[in-house]
């Protein structure tokens, strides 16, 4: 049994009743279909070989404006031929179109129709017309008079003579024609057969309402089949943005491991992210040329005077902490400096000043500047991962165990450990990890105890084993985007695409 | 970080044995020095700031043979008393107030080793010197000049020379005007009344530190014995330059000679390379690195760095430091000396003993529950830059310019004030993504900052969330629901919303939002002209909540 959809079978009914073969307007008025509909389903009907639709081009002639007018006040050799004649047959020109009331305009196109159809002649000298009896009406006036009584007219259905009338009012652009495609549907003999068993008429639905639910008419309606295979519309979920849900992974890696999240201030004197990490007023790294200074504010506060005044010292000769000290002389205005925080190690010391009872385990993942260009490689503004631990008696080979861990998590199994500097911690070391994905070797986080120039001034008494990394290096890896600055771009199409279950 | 590119065959001609360059790369990081690239023949490293005797072939060679055992302890030194004078004048005292010099003799050099020697001359300047001001070197032709010599100043316009590089003479003032390194180095003299020089006993002018040499002392192939001065304004980064320099001339095969520098208050000879003492106690190493090392192997490894250690009681060292490290100030520096030496390669990974629990942050949970909220509600999350400027941040926005934290040294214009709102950020994304299809509904959970004279920063980073919704049927109603949504999914209650104008928003189509009385929040319909400013085409609505009253 042939599968027909509700639509198909008025369908068919419909051609069942104009007996066997019709328009598509006829189907859509006796279905009640609407033209689309209709359409849609003679198609379907045509790829089950039930009906046969053929195809016939038309041309529609339809009067335009000024074809409307002359259709309505005849046309202008017309109008000058039956003035002329009240006239008596003989008249000069002027006299002939004050008589017909012929519009300037018309004057020379209707004087050389009259010459043309042979209806009058003009003697040139005196510009004197003559004609002998009305002429019979022609065929483009009966096509004129036509289209006015009966509307647009379909050229294949007139006579020759109509037709040819058609040529000649186009071409003094009175009429216009316009092709069209008509189709015809046909029952084949297969549709015959089929209407001729007789075709019952199920309601069909597309969409299954609650009302058909709820008053169990779903029971007496056809559901609609469903081409399963088509493609849906594309929908996007809401989603974190891609470097958020690796930030939310190395946090949750941390908290895992036990260590507390910390948050500080963006802003940051130069006290507490260069001078409290025992870096010389007259680091490079202090400079202009590393560091965003703010212009307004200008200046912050400076912790209780004891604090700053060891911190001074050490700078200087290295007060008691048997350090030479970097020999100069510290300055508490340049330590007032207001800056955006060059690294999150300044909210780490803060913390740590404030938090001296062992143990502390910390973390940050944050953002933190750099006075850098903007290009595929550098950012101004990035986020840093840090992580500290203080508790008695931590060692060195505790922190490349610790990092070992968290790069593990990471799902980075191989991990070298290097020498390396920085200026607060001592001994230092470089970590470098294995990148499975590019085959190759990556330096990550850097990492070392803090030197004691660091901790005594603030009374920090066990050692501090810290680590940090850049975040957005991990991320470019991760995310496999060869251009920093992509990552803060928030091309839509990319966050929409980039799935959340990442490797 | 300065890089130096070390040529295998040369390298190993230090080493006086032959390595291949797979061999160099695999040793070399294990000395702290960070490999940039290797090629057929030459590995290429960086180096840290504080080990400025790693920029020349000399400094690295003795380190690896440190570490490779083949030569350890206290590279030695011999320095001959010269009979060469250096007199300081006292006039240098207000614009470049020390000099140091020493005498290198007999050394071979060839066009690589003077490039070498001017490539160590700029890393000094630069790791040392502070980009000339605290230190600065000379390097002269001992032989084109007569001593004694005479540290001194000059009248800006009364002295003339030909400085290096250069056909004719200028004097002091031209120098500071027209030559490269004059114009670059300028403000390190200019201020002061007389500039200082360096004269030999019938007054040719060796060179005006610490901008050019004089070209009468230029230093080339031919050149045998060599006379270095180095001036500052920092008597310890001129020690510290000076020996770096020498120790290593005296590895390339130079014959080391005092000079007797005589200034005002006494005479000094110059250089002193005589090893610096520090104790170590072995425990405290120990201790930090994890380790149970006897007090003889400890001695090993100082050795293996080049260092030399003597017990002077069960658990105590007293460590000789030789005269180019300079960057030893703690016995913390020795330790790590100590860990080197050892091998970082051999040290096992421990876990420590530390047992704490996690917690997050409470601004960071609550903006993870926003988050969720946002998400269930369909939008997706942008990460913009805290870093904007006044344009994006007010006056696309209508809105008049508002205190702002602002850079003194902006990257550029589009970078120079901190955000003190979200909404901007979010209409630049929604105008980034035309293209995309609609609705597009963008969120963001960041920190703005805010200016608070009473803070020790003087401002105070927040926590807001904002949101925009934007389709050609977005509008207030839709807005509405979705902030209702997320304050009650945030177990917020009591709030209040009422009808305000504001700029940026449509009249009438815009309210603020109370919560618990303090809290601050807006929503509404963003106003045509701000679409047009964005150059966005849909309608939006948005809104933007501070959550530090929330938490």
């Amino acid at each position: 049994m042939i599968e027909l959809r509700g639509n198909e079978q008025k369908t068919l009914l419909a051609l069942q009743k104009l007996e066997g073969k019709g328009q598509v307007d006829q189907i859509v008025e006796i279905s009640g279909l609407a033209h689309a509909a209709a359409m849609r389903a003679a198609l379907a009907l045509s790829t089950k070989n039930l009906i046969q639709i053929n195809e016939q081009t038309q041309t529609i002639v339809i009067l335009n404006d000024e074809g409307k007018y002359h259709a309505q006040n005849g046309l202008p050799e017309r109008r000058l031929i039956h003035a002329l004649i009240k006239l008596g047959g003989k008249a000069s020109v002027k006299e002939t179109v004050k008589k017909a009331a012929l519009e300037e305009k018309f004057c020379t196109i209707a004087l050389g129709w009259l010459h043309r159809k042979g209806w009058a002649t003009l003697e040139e000298k005196e510009h004197l017309l003559t004609t002998h009896r009305e002429p019979s009406v022609g065929i483009d006036e009966k096509l004129l008079d036509l289209l006015r009584e009966k509307g647009p007219q379909v050229r294949e259905s007139l006579n020759k003579d109509l037709q040819k009338a058609i040529i000649v009012l186009k071409s003094r652009k009175l009429v216009e024609t316009d092709e069209k495609t008509l189709r015809e549907l046909e029952l084949t003999k297969a549709g015959w057969e089929l209407v001729e068993q007789g075709i019952e008429i199920v309601e069909e639905v597309s969409q299954l309402t609650p009302d058909l639910v709820h008053t169990r008419k779903w029971q007496k309606v056809k559901l609609r089949k469903f081409d399963v295979t088509a493609p849906g519309p594309a929908v996007y979920p809401g989603k974190i943005h891609p470097l958020q849900q690796i930030i939310q992974r190395i946090r949750e890696i941390f908290l895992e491991m036990g260590f507390t999240e910390i948050r500080g201030s963006i802003v940051q004197t130069a006290f507490w992210n260069f001078d409290a990490l025992f870096q010389p007023q007259d680091h490079p790294a202090r400079e202009m040329m590393d560091t965003f200074y703010l212009s307004n504010p200008k200046t912050g506060k400076l912790p209780e005077r004891r604090i700053v005044d060891r911190v001074a010292k050490t700078h200087m000769d290295g007060w008691k902490t048997g350090s030479r000290g970097w020999q100069y002389s510290w300055s508490r205005d340049e330590a007032k400096k207001l800056i955006i925080r060059t690294h999150t190690t300044a909210v780490t010391i803060h913390y740590l000043a404030e938090h001296q009872e062992p143990p502390a385990k910390v973390f940050s993942v944050d953002r933190i500047y750099r006075n850098e260009k903007l290009d595929y490689q550098h950012l101004a503004e990035l986020h840093q991962i840090e992580g500290v631990i203080m508790d008695k008696g931590v060692t060195l080979r505790d922190l490349i165990g610790t990092l070992r861990e968290f790069y593990f998590r990471l799902g980075l199994k191989k991990v070298q450990f290097w020498p390396s500097y920085f200026p607060y911690t001592e001994p230092s070391a470089q970590s470098t990890v294995y990148v499975p994905k590019l085959k190759t070797w990556m330096e990550l986080c850097g990492m070392g105890m803090f030197r004691p120039e660091v901790l005594e001034p603030f009374g920090i008494k066990y050692p501090v084993l810290a680590w940090g990394g850049g975040l957005e290096r991990l991320a470019m890896v991760m995310l496999d985007v060869d251009d920093i600055r992509f990552l803060y771009k928030n091309d839509l199409g990319w966050i929409r695409r980039t799935p959340v279950c990442q490797q | 970080m300065p890089a130096i590119t070390l040529n295998r065959d040369r390298f190993c001609s230090f080493l006086d044995r032959s390595l291949s360059v797979e061999e160099m790369a695999k040793w070399l990081p294990w000395l702290g020095l960070d490999l940039q690239n290797v090629g057929p023949d030459y590995v290429k490293v960086e180096f840290n700031p504080n080990r400025v005797d790693f920029c020349s072939y000399a400094g690295i060679a003795r380190a690896f043979k440190g570490l490779m055992g083949w030569e350890t302890g206290l590279p030695e030194y011999n320095v001959k008393k010269g009979n060469i004078t250096l007199n300081i004048d006292s006039t240098v005292g207000e614009v470049r107030p020390f000099m140091l010099a020493a005498v290198v003799r007999e050394i071979n050099l060839d066009s690589e080793v003077v490039r070498e020697l001017m490539e160590m001359q700029e890393d000094l300047h630069w790791g040392v010197g502070r980009d000339r001001k605290k230190a600065s070197i000379g390097v002269h032709n001992l032989n084109s000049v007569e001593p004694p010599f005479t540290y001194t100043t000059g009248e800006p316009d009364g002295v003339r020379f030909i400085p290096l590089d250069k056909m004719e003479e200028m004097s002091l003032q031209e120098i500071l005007e027209k030559h490269e390194k004059g114009v670059a180095y300028s403000h390190l003299v200019d201020w002061a009344s007389r500039y200082p020089l360096l004269v030999d006993r019938k007054g040719e002018v060796l060179s005006m530190p610490p901008i050019i040499n004089g070209e009468l002392t230029r230093v080339d192939d031919y050149t045998k014995d060599l006379f270095l001065d180095v001036t500052g304004t920092d008597l310890n980064a001129v020690v510290r330059s000076l020996n770096v320099l020498v120790t290593a001339l005296a590895d390339m095969g130079g014959t080391v000679e005092t000079v007797e520098v005589k200034h005002p208050d006494g005479t000094v000879a110059s250089p002193d390379l005589t090893p610096e003492k520090m104790k170590l106690r072995v425990g405290y190493a120990n201790e930090l690195l994890g380790l149970r090392l006897p007090d003889a192997r400890v001695v090993e490894c100082l050795r293996k760095c080049r260092l030399d250690a003597e017990r002077v009681n069960k658990g105590v060292l007293e460590v000789s430091i030789s005269a180019y490290r300079i960057d030893v100030l703690h016995e913390v520096d020795l330790v790590e000396e100590v860990a080197i030496g050892y091998g970082y390669y051999r040290l096992k990974p421990t876990r420590p003993t530390t047992v704490t629990t996690g917690q997050q942050h409470e601004m960071n949970e609550l903006a993870n529950y926003v988050r969720q909220i946002m998400i269930g509600l369909g939008f997706t999350e942008a990460m913009n830059f805290i870093l904007t400027n006044e344009d994006t941040q007010f006056e696309r926005m209508r809105m008049e310019i508002g205190r702002v934290v602002r850079l003194a040294n902006p990257v550029s214009t589009e970078y120079s004030i901190i955000r003190v709102n979200l909404l901007p950020g979010l209409l630049e994304n929604l105008s980034g993504n035309r293209h995309e299809s609609y609705p597009q509904r963008v969120f963001e959970v960041s920190d703005v900052v805010v200016v608070d004279e009473k803070a020790e920063t003087r401002s105070e980073r927040r926590l807001h969330v904002a949101g925009v919704s934007s389709h050609p049927t977005a509008n207030y109603t839709e807005i509405r629901s979705f902030v209702e949504a997320l304050l009650t999914n945030l177990g917020i209650t009591d709030y209040k919303i009422k009808g305000v104008d504001h700029p940026s928003f449509l009249e009438g189509r815009v309210a603020t939002l109370t919560i618990k009385r303090k809290g601050r929040g807006l929503l509404g319909e963003i106003h045509p002209q701000v679409l047009n400013n964005f150059e966005l085409e849909n309608p939006v609505s948005a809104f933007e909540i501070s959550l530090e009253e929330i938490k």
